[in-house]
């Protein structure tokens, strides 16, 4: 299941999309590309598309889904109205060279090929008006299609607009077609811009070009990405199959057009929803079978193999039989047998099942009605994988033995997309009208910086790995602690015996590190929420240090009732286990040890650091979160370093009532961290460097037009005189470009610490990309930074070292991390807020890492 | 508000003309604003005309009194009528004098008027083009003055009637998130008409004043489209105007210190998860499925809050209908109670004392940050006292010196009625820093 098929299974369908921000304050250009295909595509051919009026449940219709060409025009895709915002210009120090010097030089592999088009290649906008209008779209495409001056030039329309890669003769074009039944119509062809290459628009009309490529080659598109049925991955034990695939994107990278793809998988079931069915009425019986019907379906994706679709169930119509009539678009009434022998050639044979009822999207915005689609059971097939097989080790280990492919394992299989795309006739022809030359894959040169020392108290070490230093650490003091004296462990009575052993290992393994653990109040309860709430709400007071709950089992409403209550109500660091791990005898050791630091954390303690050379830094972590029960919630988190050694921790948390990822308080949390900061350093930090994560395509300009400004405006007020200065970076875990590593004949991961400032970055960012994460199997993602603002004039080189010096910081994990210890700890805190209490933690914890 | 101001003084005209009456039943009205608790419920039975006469009255009555009408209101001890609060939000620039005005009578009259809150759950919500918006499937609601605690409380499961088509999915994914009652085949719904009418049975049993009924902002639109949905399905036609409990909170708390609490600080004091799991708060229903999310226990919830934390403030003992206290009895002999007091002078005390001490535990921070800038009140016992401080000392202390009585009080107001406290970081400008 995608990431955004489960947020749909999840019910957050309905929400209003997260970009409408972005949307208002789209780019400059005139908004136009929302093409999909130009071939009158029978795209959306849903059996039944049925409206809710409710009044007539049979009033369906099929055929084009009344999306007529009028919705599909203005808008523009969202990651494309990022690249319409420059913001190196800006930025003096970079604007000649943002590429950084230190570290050995390494050559990488991309997933990018090259694209080549003629020096002078253009694209030809044209408006198309057509007297008498007409209002099918599949009508426009084929009237104007049929004429000879546009049959043999490489075109995408979409009904309005029109794309051509050559110029007409005339700027103004007057056509006339017949139709079939004589009337003859009259179409002007206007030639509205044209566009060069490198326009955003451009980007988008190459992606319609290689979808259609990819559709000759047999690949279907299903949700973003496109996927090859004929040549699945059969995994006969699970009852699954993969189809393979791949993501792709048509960009402008530094100076060249590239074209990125990235393999993807798409885990079906070999299982119709009828068998599905079937087997239920075995296991249940007649009785309960409706209600458990049901209760096990509803909410699962489904896909229809006849047109490669996927739907959620969200209802099951127990009254309709395929043999009932529904109404066509063209108003005929048709059974839903008659319907699939006609259209697809399929024969039910079930005719007693019931029909499952799917929600469509309304592609416009106005929310005029609610249509509906009805799906016959036989025909649809499961998606994903339901949450008792992510729980089967088996089946999931092997699943990831197909989908994690190795370093060569990916460079093979996209050197047969490249491949077929040269070879196929189609393809190949497809490319060469537009103009198009697909080129070979290519290289960039990366550096490999220099790994850094973790200082813990009494000396510095250099990790034998800097992805995993828990051994070398094991003996070492950190930084600081303080020790435990008053606090509590509230555990059930069954798990007496595993608290003792646990509690002692913690003594033991706290000592050598400096952490001094003394003797809890240990309240043994009984098994249910409401006694563990009790017993913390009778025994805490003002000198508890911190509550330790050992939890019989790992049902949400322990782990919410207790975070709500220590965070919010009563404010104590309180640290959750599960009974459950701490059975893992063999494990003690290692268990302990994590968690006594977590618990130094919690207590407000130091762990490492590392050389951080700027002095009086201030580092910031932002992550903006959407809470997981109230749809229109979204959860920002702030962490800011409050010490020059960037070890101690000011953290804020609020929850904020929009649509859009884009944090409203943030002058509030500067103002409150600069605050802390000069409290505990009697003066100001002279440089802040914010990462802000969590940012969805299309929110670059409001993040621009509406962050930075709240942050320079508590930043400027800070001071009368110099007020600290202030970069702003964009993080994203999430990105097109892969590397590889060339060694001898083969292809390796590349090593930590590897970045890529050229090649694969935007002419218009100061970005880059970096590699601070280890993977044993398959490939890894690079994580994507953005400069969007840069007051502190770093050099970029001192800039991608402090980044790669900050993915050391993170206490919950002795290594590296993917992304800055700020991101993360924001990230962390964001999560809890928005999964589990769901209200803003007292500031009184604002000053340890209460969240970890 | 949603009402235009002038409504403020047309209302006022109402009381007005209520208090020979008021006295004559013997009930101590000395000013318009004691008279006003007494009012509200018949004021929500006047008909439009009749309100408007009060309108024009008022407006008379403003032109009588002149341009002196500013300052000679606010000599007038404004008792904030608990009916809409809002409307009557005191000046924030009330001179000592007036505090001083505040009786103790008007202390009276808040604490023994009845409020409700009613709370009705729904399978989920579906999108604005629906027809049916909601689908209602649990009524909670309670009887509640400030004096007696919970009175009384009803709580009934709704048969959410027929899910519109299509919409099953949303409607389970929305229960399981929140109050997990089964979409279908729970034999406990009951018919929308009887619960509608057992509920006004509940709210109004004899004809005449409807009491006011309160429930949280964020729930009001759907209690408000549940109660139409369910009126339209019984036939049953009666105007409950559904207020707001945040302004309710606000109302008492203005009452009690004539200043406005902040938003931020009424939200969080009504979102507190302490009392999630106590006994005799959920229905049996969600208690025996040990499900947090209740219709009923969200009244009672707020009921606990405001005895809590409110009620503690007019020197109300708390007694188990104020909040579950036998849930914390057992535990007041073992806790040690940290008391803070004020200007910086922290002092340990160990004194017998339920269990939620750590209420007042660190906010010595805090309370030397609040803007306010009043003197430390330290300890006083006058009973007029119109500072938040002094108070939860005043009366812990008293409670240590009568320790031979065993009643328990809740001394946490002192920490949860701070409500600077959301702004804390806000409110510190940075002249300290250049």
């Amino acid at each position: 299941m995608s990431g955004r098929a489960r947020a749909r299974a999840r019910g957050m369908a309905l929400s209003p999309s997260a970009a409408e921000v972005g949307r208002v304050q789209a780019s400059p250009l005139p908004l136009s590309v929302a093409l999909s295909d130009s071939e009158a595509s029978s795209s959306s051919d849903h059996v039944g598309t049925s409206r809710i009026s409710q009044k007539c449940e049979g009033g369906l219709s099929s055929g084009d889904a009344g999306c007529t060409f009028k919705e599909r025009v203005g808008k523009i895709r969202r990651e494309m109205m990022d690249l319409s915002v420059c913001t190196r210009e800006k930025l003096a120090h970079v604007r000649d060279c943002k590429r950084g010097s230190s570290g050995i030089p390494v050559k990488l592999v991309t997933n990018l090929f090259n694209l080549d088009l003629p020096q002078d290649w253009q694209l030809y906008q044209y408006h198309v008006t057509y007297s008498p209008d007409i209002e099918s779209r599949r009508l426009r495409i084929a009237l104007l299609y049929s004429h000879t001056e546009l049959s043999n030039k490489a075109k995408a329309f979409d009904g309005v607009i029109l794309f051509l890669s050559q110029k007409l003769d005339e700027k103004v074009v007057e056509l006339s077609s017949e139709t079939r039944r004589g009337e003859t119509v009259k179409m002007t062809v206007t030639l509205t811009r044209e566009l060069p290459a490198s326009s955003p628009v451009c980007m988008q009309v190459f992606s319609i070009i290689f979808k259609k490529i990819l559709k000759k080659l047999s690949m279907y598109q299903i949700g973003r990405n496109f996927y090859k049925p004929s040549e699945p991955v059969e995994i006969p034990q699970h009852k699954l199959s993969l189809w393979p695939g791949f993501a792709i994107s048509v960009s402008h990278f530094e100076s060249k057009l590239l074209f990125g793809a990235d393999v993807s998988y798409k885990i079906l079931r070999n299982e119709t929803v009828l068998e599905f069915m079937t087997d239920l009425r075995h296991k249940t019986g007649m009785s309960c079978f409706t209600q458990t019907c049901e209760k096990q379906l509803i909410g699962l994706i489904v896909i229809t193999r006849y047109n490669n679709k996927t739907y959620r169930i969200d209802d099951i119509d127990w009254s309709v039989k395929p043999t009932h009539t529904f109404q066509k678009r063209d108003g005929t009434e048709i059974t839903y047998v008659d319907y699939y022998k006609q259209q697809y050639d399929i024969t039910l044979s079930d005719l007693n099942q019931p029909v499952l009822v799917s929600l469509l999207k309304s592609k416009r915005n106005d929310d005029a009605e609610v249509r509906m689609a009805h799906l016959i059971p036989e025909l649809c097939f499961l998606t994903g994988l339901p949450g008792e097989a992510r729980s089967d080790f088996r089946l999931m280990k092997a699943v990831a033995e197909e989908t994690r492919l190795s370093p060569l394992g990916r460079q093979q299989r996209l050197a047969r997309l490249a491949d077929d795309i040269q070879r196929n006739k189609d393809a190949r022809f497809e490319l060469e009208t537009w103009g198009l030359h697909f080129g070979c894959q290519m290289s960039v040169t990366g550096r490999v910086v220099p790994s850094e020392n973790i200082i813990i108290q009494d000396h510095i070490c250099q990790p034998v790995s800097a992805a995993d230093w828990s051994k070398d650490m094991r003996t070492c003091k950190i930084l600081s602690a303080q020790s435990l004296n008053k606090w509590l462990v509230i555990c059930s009575n069954r798990a007496e015996r595993v608290t003792e052993s646990f509690l002692n290992c913690l003594r033991r393994v706290g000592r050598p590190i400096g952490f001094n653990v003394n003797h809890p109040k240990i309240i043994k309860v009984q098994e249910n929420p409401a006694a563990f709430l009790h017993a913390i709400q009778k025994y805490v007071d003002p000198e508890v240090q911190l509550v330790m709950c050992i939890l019989p089992s790992n049902q949400n409403s322990y782990y919410d009732s207790i975070k709500k209550y220590l965070l919010s109500d009563c404010p104590v660091p309180s640290q959750c286990v599960l009974a459950q791990t701490l059975n893992k005898q063999g494990m003690l050791m290692s268990i302990a040890t994590k968690i006594a630091l977590q618990m130094t954390c919690k207590l407000g303690g130091e762990l490492w650091a590392v050389e951080i050379p700027l002095k009086s830094l201030m580092v910031v972590g932002i992550d903006v979160c959407k809470d997981a029960f109230n749809q229109g919630m979204v959860v920002v988190g702030f962490v800011a370093s409050i010490n020059p050694r960037i070890t101690r921790w000011f953290s804020r948390c609020m929850l904020q009532r929009t649509t859009a990822d884009v944090a409203d308080c943030l002058k509030v949390f500067m103002t409150g961290a600069l605050n802390r900061w000069y409290t505990h350093n009697q003066g100001l930090p002279g440089r802040i460097i914010v990462y802000r994560d969590g940012v969805g395509d299309g929110q670059l300009r409001t993040l621009i037009e509406y962050e930075v400004p709240q942050l320079l405006s508590s930043v400027t007020e800070a001071s009368s005189n110099t007020s600290p200065k202030l970069s702003v970076i964009v993080v994203r875990k999430r990105c097109m470009p892969r590397f590889l590593m060339e060694t001898g004949r083969t292809l390796q991961n590349p090593p930590l610490g590897t970045i890529v400032d050229s090649g694969a970055t935007r002419p218009e960012w100061y970005d880059f990309y970096l590699i601070s994460r280890v993977a044993c199997r398959g490939t890894l993602n690079p994580t994507y930074y953005n400069v969007i603002y840069d007051d502190n004039g770093l050099k970029p080189d001192h800039m991608q070292r402090l980044t790669f010096k900050l993915c050391h910081l993170y206490y919950n994990w002795p290594g590296l991390i993917s992304v800055p210890a700020p991101c993360q700890y924001a990230h962390k805190l964001t999560f809890l807020v928005a999964q589990s209490t769901h209200k803003e933690p007292s500031l009184e914890l604002a000053n340890s890492l209460f969240y970890l | 508000m949603e009402k235009p101001r002038p409504l403020r003084h047309t209302w006022k005209g109402a009381a007005h003309e209520k208090i020979p009456e008021l006295r004559r039943r013997g009930l101590p009205v000395a000013h318009v604003a004691d008279a006003i608790p007494y009012c509200s419920a018949d004021w929500a039975l006047l008909r439009e005309e009749e309100k408007k006469k009060y309108a024009e009255m008022a407006r008379e009555w403003r032109a009588a009194q002149g341009k002196n009408s500013g300052p000679s209101e606010k000599q007038k001890p404004v008792s904030t009528p608990l009916r809409s609060p809002g409307m009557l939000v005191p000046k924030q620039n009330v001179s000592p004098l007036d505090m001083s005005g505040l009786s103790l009578k008007s202390d009276q009259a808040v604490l023994g008027g009845i409020f409700y809150f009613l709370n009705i759950f729904s399978h989920g919500e579906l999108p604005p083009h629906c027809e049916q918006r909601f689908l209602p499937c649990e009524i909670g609601c309670v009887k509640y003055s400030l004096q007696e605690g919970i009175m009384a409380d009803f709580h009934s499961f709704i048969n959410p009637g027929e899910i519109p088509r299509g919409f099953r999915f949303h409607c389970q994914a929305a229960s399981d998130s929140s109050h997990k009652i089964p979409i279908s085949n729970f034999e406990s719904g009951h018919d929308q008409a009887m619960v509608l009418q057992n509920l006004y049975r509940f709210i109004h049993p004899n004809p005449g004043n409807w009491p006011p009924v309160y429930c949280k902002s964020d729930d009001r639109a759907r209690v408000n489209w549940c109660l139409k949905h369910m009126e339209k399905s019984s036939e049953i036609r009666q105007d409950l105007e559904l207020l707001t409990v945040e302004d309710l909170v606000v109302g008492i708390y203005q009452q009690k210190f004539l200043k406005e609490p902040s938003k931020t600080w009424v939200r969080s004091f009504l979102d507190v998860a302490m009392w999630d799991y106590s006994s005799n708060t959920r229905c049996k229903w969600h208690e025996e499925n040990d499900i947090v999310l209740c219709a009923l226990a969200v009244c009672k919830k707020i009921a606990y809050c405001i005895s809590n934390s409110l009620a503690t403030l007019f020197g109300i003992q708390l007694t188990e209908a104020h909040v579950p206290l036998q849930d914390y009895e057992a535990s007041n002999s073992v806790t040690p109670k940290m008391v803070v007091l004020d200007a910086g002078r922290y002092q340990k005390l160990r004194v017998q004392s339920p269990g939620f001490s750590h209420f007042s535990s660190s906010n010595q921070e805090q309370r030397s940050n609040t803007p306010t800038g009043d003197s430390p009140s330290g300890v006083k016992t006058s009973g007029q006292n119109s500072s938040v401080r002094g108070r939860g000392i005043t009366r812990l202390l008293e409670s240590i010196s009568n320790s031979s009585s065993n009643i328990h009080k809740f001394c946490n107001c002192e920490t949860s009625l701070s409500p600077y406290m959301s702004q804390k970081d806000g409110s510190k400008s940075f002249s300290s820093l250049s």
